[in-house]
């Protein structure tokens, strides 16, 4: 059966032991090209394992792994662009001599290496650290090599675990702005982080492990939707409204509270044969509703529930 | 290809542009010299027990009586007689070793001299190996002396039958000519060698050795090995590191070249001073002797088999690094931390350690013997041990078999280290452990 994918990236059934312990147990993902696919799972459910696979470091037991549909193997190395959760450079090296390095290694020429360098120190704004060596950079200059030595080459395919620990808020958002520029070049990014919010604002698709195992994946819009638990919020102008709570009516609600604009916020849960035209149509005869909404789980209480539930 | 040799460029420059390897590069060569210029001054000079020995002598037998009663610095008297007698004396001449009066108490059997087994120095602080020695073979000579004398020979006799000097070795080389051969500088040459080749092995064997410990703990090995295979990386490090240790020997022959070239300089001025003045020191009969032994220095120097010592040398130094720097890359790979290094280092550097004392005792003593040609077999002591002998004339075909082995072994064992480097590099945590090494190597 031979059939072209339109994955980028494909995982197929892959398998990884350490001694008897199965860290990636039978694990098949696809990540489609040009896109930002979040990798979630809590500490030592394998992520790394897997990161490891996937940069050509290891390669798994049982399974494939493919590239652009090529088995994946080490001469892919220069496609790929890996920046590890633990990090590290040369310390006794100067920022330049450490860029040239990595850029050699994945396949430039020393000239082109040399344009490379110039283009991403300016376009960061570093040109005066070039010749600091690593050791005399404070931790979020240094996190910054560290990132342009990961995309110096321009990789199809990059790897990034936990890529904004240790960034300011203000690096952050520029490392995040870079990532967004090169999803829009066509760049394939497995984007590996514990910061929900990151993956929700960032990714186009989610995948959960947990203890080896994938428990969860798919587009994070059809996820959200998928643990719909058909929750609206409604809005209400004045707050005094504590007849809304008490009267007995036939919506169930779940929470009230005020929020920070100082308005009523009533969370209802509706049955199945309940629609929010319904509940919109119930209250706004007698009230003022300035707000109303579903409400989305967010990805960090779908990764909880997920996680609590399949331990 | 191409990634070993971005691996091995940047091992190479880094440490060549840093700054403790140039201060190393000038300042080894004139701590290297200060260093033996003293040991040999100690050796030669200072550590000669020159005090004066004054030793109480035993013995009711009349030979004995009559054997010279000074030699060196030792002096031979007889023990104190007291009337009283029984352990009297024995109290006294305990009393006087005691006091420090004298050093020594000589209790020579009287029963058969013609062995001296049961004959004892009773001393308070031991005499040296020297001394010890000495005092041995005085006696021996004295008392044959005396003996001779006793069965009527005289004493010009006994003088015109005194042996003098030693034998010189007359090597016939392959075109059937004859050379003057001189084991001690044999073993000189050899032992230099050897030395060379052991510091350059542990030198720079460590160097590869913290060279990936660092990649390791500083976890820039990750990012790198997904780029090149572990093979390549050690690889390239290890060829890396030769290049920047070939590149310091090399300034370091030059450099005391132009030392000694220097020093030789100042001396040939010294020469020109004037001949009638008195501090000058050498007279004539020196003066010759000096020469000839130059002359005697210069012929062996020609003798030695230069062809041989450069192959063995050059073969040995590099096969002797490359065999142990890829055990010593294993070792930095898998540990986390410096201080876990030692428990692996000493047994993978005992080898070594163990060639280093073969060369000193066996090789000097038969150079071409059994126990030498085992061990310049066995390619973890055959560098050192290859280096001693090779002064003395190995044949072509004992050097090409040992190589063979040397180079063999290394082949096998950069395979079986790159196994060990290859999980150990990503390894963190628990300290390993020798068992972890060998499951390391099945598993890949």
């Amino acid at each position: 059966m031979t059939f072209v994918n339109m994955s980028f990236i494909q995982v197929e059934n892959v398998y990884k032991y350490f001694e008897d312990k199965c860290v990636s147990n039978n694990i098949s993902l696809e990540i489609p090209e040009g896109e930002i696919f979040g990798l979630l799972g809590p500490n030592g459910a394998g992520k790394t394992t897997l990161i490891r696979m996937l940069a050509t470091i290891t390669t798994p037991d049982k399974g494939k792994i493919f590239l652009n549909n090529q088995p994946l193997n080490s001469n892919h190395s220069s496609m790929i662009g890996y920046m590890p959760e633990e990090r590290g450079l040369y310390k006794k090296m100067s920022v330049v001599d450490q860029l040239l390095f990595f850029a050699e290694l994945k396949g430039y020429t020393r000239t082109q290496a040399k344009q490379e360098v110039k283009f991403w120190m300016n376009k960061l704004d570093i040109v005066s650290w070039a010749d600091k060596k690593m050791e005399e950079l404070s931790k979020g200059m240094a996190q910054k090599i560290q990132f342009i030595s990961t995309i110096l080459h321009k990789p199809k395919f990059l790897i990034l675990d936990e890529p904004f620990s240790g960034f300011d808020p203000v690096n952050a958002d520029m490392v995040k702005d870079l990532i967004i520029s090169l999803k829009n070049e066509g760049t394939t990014i497995l984007f590996s982080t514990h910061r929900m919010d990151n993956i929700e604002e960032l990714c186009d698709q989610l995948a959960i492990i947990h203890n080896g195992v994938k428990i969860l994946d798919g587009k994070i819009n059809t996820i959200r939707q998928q643990f719909f638990n058909h929750e609206y919020i409604l809005e209400f102008m004045n707050n005094d409204l504590d007849n809304i709570e008490t009267s007995n009516n036939q919506f169930n609600i779940i929470q009230a509270q005020i929020n920070s604009f100082g308005r009523k916020e009533i969370t209802f849960k509706l049955k199945e044969n309940q629609s929010p035209q319904e509940l919109y149509k119930q209250y706004s005869q007698s009230n003022t509703i300035i707000g109303f909404r579903e409400k989305m789980p967010t990805i960090h209480q779908i990764f909880v529930n997920q996680v609590t539930s399949n331990s | 290809m191409k990634n070993i040799w971005v691996i091995l460029k940047r091992e190479y420059l880094t440490r060549i542009k840093n700054k403790t390897f140039i201060i190393m590069t000038f300042l080894a060569p004139i701590l290297i010299t200060a260093f033996y210029g003293g040991a040999i001054y100690v050796a030669t000079k200072g550590a000669e027990d020159n005090t004066q020995k004054t030793i109480y002598l035993s013995s009711n037998n009349a030979l004995v009586q009559k054997i010279d009663r000074k030699f060196n610095n030792f002096e031979f008297i007889n023990e104190p007689k007291i009337s009283s007698g029984g352990t009297a004396v024995t109290d006294k001449i305990n009393s006087d070793i005691e006091k420090g009066k004298v050093n020594g108490w000589l209790i020579i059997s009287d029963q058969d001299l013609s062995n001296l087994d049961s004959t004892e120095l009773i001393v308070k602080e031991a005499f040296s190996v020297n001394q010890k020695n000495t005092i041995n073979e005085f006696l021996k000579s004295q008392i044959t002396r005396q003996i001779l004398k006793a069965k009527g020979i005289s004493q010009s006799m006994l003088d015109s039958a005194q042996v003098k000097g030693g034998i010189s070795m007359i090597e016939e080389n392959e075109s059937g000519e004859m050379e003057n051969s001189s084991s001690e500088l044999k073993s000189g040459v050899g032992f230099i060698m050897a030395f060379i080749i052991y510091f350059f092995i542990f030198m720079y064997g460590s160097m590869v050795m913290r060279s990936a410990m660092e990649e390791k703990t500083n976890r820039i090995v990750e990012v790198i090995i997904s780029s090149v295979k572990p093979f390549q990386l050690m690889f390239g490090k290890i060829l890396g590191v030769a290049l920047v240790g070939l590149t310091q020997f090399f300034a370091w022959i030059l450099l005391s070249l132009v030392f000694v070239l220097g020093i030789g300089k100042y001396l040939s001025s010294g020469i020109q001073m004037p001949q009638n003045m008195p501090q000058s020191g050498m007279n004539n009969q020196q003066a010759i002797k000096t020469l000839v032994d130059q002359n005697d220095l210069i012929g062996h120097l020609q003798s030695l088999p230069y062809a041989q010592i450069i192959v063995v040398f050059l073969l040995f130094f590099l096969g002797g690094y490359l065999l142990y720097s890829s055990l010593f890359a294993a070792i930095g790979a898998a540990v986390n931390q410096e201080t876990d290094v030692q428990q692996f280092m000493l047994p993978v550097s005992l080898p070594l350690v163990f060639g280093l004392i073969i060369a000193q005792s066996v090789v000097f003593q038969a150079p071409n013997g059994h126990l030498a040609k085992v061990f310049s077999m066995i390619p973890l002591t055959s560098p050192v041990v290859m280096a001693v002998r090779v002064p003395f004339g190995i044949s072509w075909s004992e050097i090409f078999t040992s190589a063979a082995i040397l180079y063999a072994t290394f082949f096998i064992m950069v395979w079986i280290s790159a196994k060990i480097y290859r999980i150990g590099i990503l390894m963190y945590g628990k300290k390993p452990t020798w068992k972890d090494f060998a499951k390391w190597i099945r598993q890949s």
